[in-house]
């Protein structure tokens, strides 16, 4: 007959493994903090030439797709310091471990994953938040005189706090197939530039020909990026549907909601698939 | 001689980085040098044809003297001459000269038969057609891989890319060959192959340099043993000396009709008392001569079995690396 | 040298076959390379679809610059920009002697087997891109195609360059993939015509870090309206090689003094 546990309790143990995970991560990534430093380069770098081409688009008129040269360069700051918040490699990591094999180390853990690899998100994370994101964050508004206030600091942390999830999650999944196919590495690429692209990183999604708009409105790639900018910068538009920002909110939570269960069920096949091959 | 070292040293120069915090933050500003000396100056002659075994313990310079020898790094001070060449300046005429088998660095690509790599090399090395050929068919038959050769490398095992490397390293009839611990990892028949390969390659004429941790191999393969510790050279001479090297002694394991007598003598020192009828003990020649042990063993106890060993150079391996 | 191009070919070939060991997937890969690097073409296409533009430029003519590029990359990619991540593989898992061990100069070594098959993909892309653009422009005369070639050359010669930097940072700076990001930010001026940016960034990027020359300056030429600056930047390209030479040697010079 084995121990009877609290509720209280199992939420406790699993407060300490995130903590020891988080922690421990931190620490693997701090030796590689010269490599992450070299955002603090590459960001403002990139974001410069941003500046220049919508600078010239804005030469000859004052708005462009319902935004001002500022409102677009607020977007891109944004887009970049979501970026360096929700970013991880979910992804390479899962399909790395299963092509060579460690993966079994993990399944001999009481621990499901999927918990395990958010914690070490949250620890790296961490780690960029000072590495990273502050100094990106301060060169943009001291050098770059962007406006990176959000319009309503609440809903912008709880938007952002979601897509720090559904992220993880969107990478995790993908990763999954690693049960299935050997060399993911194309497929992986090709669905990082779409993601990107359909989330709004690269563009903001209104410029999108309006019969694609719809289809990227329905899409769960939007509230990762397109979402929480659009809710730091105050309103939202989308294939010519204009939302509150608690209702767009609410809608990222119903896709974050969805895509968790899409990764457990992929999962659930996979360990399927993992256990019945063979290590 | 072929190849002769004469004090060589080298000095790398890392950082001295402290562990608490202030230590860190003053090491932002001023870092204090720190030298280590991987070489103390070592000195020793290769002779054509020879095959020379290193030892030493991890980070007592053994890699460090294969890799100025094969030209990859240069010394901070002294001189090395292989076959006229200072490796590390005439590296480009010198390593066609050459081969080296890494043992966990391979040469050949994953996914298509060796062969291909073999090709590689061919144009790498500028090996005529027919000297390719006889060549490679010569140590594919030797090794015994002629259905080997043209799998993709990752359906082979261990054992036959192992004998692979081996051909990548002589498809150029290399007057020299390296090896970095060529066996590791491996099973006793593909062990036993490649040792007898190599054997036979330095019948042929070809000098071998082999730096391992398996004794094995140094028993099987080596005539001369060189140990190399804490950057300096603790020995450099055959095998039976290394066997010597702390005085003539054997290993005996003994079993007897009647129980065992008194073996608490000088010169004796039982290792294992296994019954009163069983014993392994070590018998130092030098105080207790082998026909006196025997005879005192018989007339008291009557020897049922008695076997008769060289003691493991294991022992005077360790006693060298702990100097 | 006969002989060096035919170690080189054989170097590809047995890249190309083991690539293809996955058919699928490297078909797949390929045209993925392809289509990643259409990424900043089709903002381009967005922009102007909206009715923006680049003041002084139509969209075709934007979109030269950016297929000149491509294609510029589409041919550094597969056939020698591979020293990079080859080097900082070998470095970091210790095979980077292997390399050393060959009778050939490192750098040719790290040329061969760095061929990337995959990469292909962006040839293709880069080569549609400037065709495509090209079609839709009046065809250039002889003098200004002879001119662009030259150009061209230079391009592909401080691709080359870069690709010396990087893979000699890789040398010292083990196992960081992120100095590609480096080189993408830099170079990603060269997108866009260097008219858009700013008086002084427009002399940094063409007469002091040669990355107008990888797109803007060969493309200007094509169109009849060679940028301020051409000959300068010729130089500085020029120079820009033979320092990136220089660079490669000396980080080569602190391996083989330290090992690796």
């Amino acid at each position: 007959m084995g121990k009877r546990v609290t509720v209280g309790q199992k939420i406790g143990q699993w407060m300490r493994v995130l903590k020891a995970t988080a922690f421990s991560t931190y620490k693997e990534w701090v030796a590689y903090r010269s490599q992450m430093a070299v955002t603090i380069f590459v960001g403002p770098v990139f974001f410069l030439t941003q500046i220049f081409i919508w600078r010239a688009v804005y030469a000859a008129r004052t708005t462009l797709n319902g935004l001002t040269l500022e409102q677009m360069l607020t977007y891109y700051g944004i887009v970049a310091v979501i970026g360096y918040l929700t970013f991880d490699s979910a992804d390479w990591d899962l399909q790395w471990l299963i092509r060579n094999g460690s993966f079994l180390t993990y399944m001999l853990r009481p621990v499901s994953y999927c918990f395990l690899a958010l914690a070490q998100k949250i620890g790296h994370r961490l780690l960029a938040l000072w590495v990273e994101l502050i100094p990106v964050y301060l060169l943009f508004i001291y050098l770059f005189k962007i406006d990176l206030v959000p319009a309503q600091p609440g809903w912008a942390i709880l938007s952002l706090g979601l897509s720090f999830i559904l992220v993880y999650l969107t990478n995790y999944c993908i990763g999954i197939t690693a049960f299935w196919f050997t060399k993911t590495e194309g497929l992986r690429r090709a669905f990082l530039t779409l993601r990107d692209l359909s989330a709004g990183m690269l563009i903001p999604l209104t410029f999108f020909p309006k019969g694609m708009q719809k289809v990227l409105f329905y899409l769960p790639f939007q509230f990762i990026t397109y979402v929480p900018t659009r809710v730091f910068i105050g309103h939202y538009e989308l294939a010519g549907i204009s939302l509150s920002i608690p209702q767009v909110v609410g809608l990222q939570f119903v896709a974050t909601l969805v895509m968790f269960a899409v990764a457990q069920l992929l999962w659930y096949f996979g360990i399927k698939r993992f256990t019945g091959v063979g290590a | 001689m072929l190849i002769s070292v004469e004090n060589l040293t080298k000095v790398y120069k890392t950082y001295q980085r402290g562990s608490s915090f202030k230590e860190t933050v003053k090491s932002l500003l001023v870092r204090k040098p720190l030298y280590v000396h991987a070489l103390k100056g070592i000195s020793f002659g290769i002779a054509a044809g020879e095959l020379v075994g290193f030892l030493g313990p991890n980070g007592a310079g053994k890699s460090t003297t294969l890799k100025i020898l094969t030209g990859i790094l240069y010394p901070s001070s002294g001189a090395v001459d292989v076959m006229g060449y200072t490796p590390w300046r005439d590296r480009k005429k010198y390593v066609a000269k050459i081969g080296a088998v890494f043992g966990q660095k391979s040469q050949l690509l994953w996914d298509i038969p060796p062969i291909d790599a073999f090709y590689l090399n061919k144009a790498i090395y500028a090996i005529p057609d027919r000297v390719f050929k006889r060549t490679m068919e010569n140590m594919v038959e030797l090794l015994d891989l002629k259905d080997v050769i043209r799998k993709p490398t990752r359906q082979l095992s261990l054992g036959e890319r192992m004998k692979c490397e081996f051909i990548m390293a002589m498809l150029h009839q290399p007057e020299i060959v390296f090896l970095d611990e060529p066996t590791i990892g491996l099973d006793v028949i593909a062990k036993d192959k490649i040792r007898e390969f190599i054997l036979e390659m330095n019948k042929k004429g070809v000098t071998f340099i082999l730096t391992t941790h398996d004794l094995s191999d140094i028993e099987h393969l080596a005539r001369r043993v060189i140990v190399v510790n804490h950057g300096e050279i603790v020995f450099d001479d055959s095998i039976a000396t290394l066997r010597r090297h702390w005085g003539e002694k054997k290993i005996i394991a003994v079993s007897t009709v009647h129980p065992l007598p008194d073996l608490t003598l000088p010169g004796i020192t039982v290792t294992k008392r296994i019954s009163d009828y069983q014993a392994e003990l070590e018998l130092d020649l030098a105080v207790y001569e082998l026909n006196k042990f025997i005879a005192l063993v018989n007339k008291a106890s009557t020897i049922r079995d008695l076997s008769v060993q060289e003691p493991q150079i294991e022992e005077a391996i360790k006693v060298l690396y702990k100097k | 040298m006969r002989n060096n191009i035919r170690i080189y070919l054989v170097g590809a070939k047995t890249a190309l076959a083991s690539r293809m060991a996955y058919r699928a997937d490297f078909f797949m890969s390929m045209l993925i390379m392809l289509l990643v690097e259409m990424a900043a073409p089709l903002i381009t296409i967005m922009i102007y679809q909206n009715g923006a533009t680049f003041p002084g430029w139509t969209m075709y003519e934007a979109l030269l610059i950016q297929g000149v590029f491509l294609l510029g990359k589409g041919i550094a990619a597969p056939f020698f920009f591979g020293i990079v991540w080859n080097t900082i593989e070998r470095v970091q898992n210790g095979t980077f002697d292997l390399l050393m061990i060959k009778p050939k100069s490192v750098l040719f070594m790290a040329i061969v087997t760095g061929f990337d098959a995959e990469d292909l993909g962006k040839l293709i892309g880069g080569t549609t891109l400037f065709t495509l653009a090209l079609s839709r422009l009046p065809m250039p005369g002889l003098g200004e195609w002879l001119q662009f070639l030259l150009l061209f050359l230079l391009t592909l010669a401080v691709l080359f360059g870069y690709g010396l930097i990087l893979a000699g940072l890789g040398i010292v700076w083990i196992g960081n993939f992120r100095v590609y990001q480096i080189f993408e930010s830099i170079t990603n001026f060269g997108l866009y015509p260097a008219a858009i940016f700013s008086k002084p960034l427009q002399t940094v990027i063409t007469l002091v870090i040669p990355v107008a020359i990888l797109g803007s300056v060969p493309a200007t030429v094509l169109l009849g309206r060679p940028s301020a600056g051409t000959i300068g930047a010729v130089g500085v390209g020029l120079l820009f090689l033979l320092f990136s030479l220089g660079f490669w040697r000396w980080m080569l010079k602190k391996y083989t003094s330290v090992g690796g």
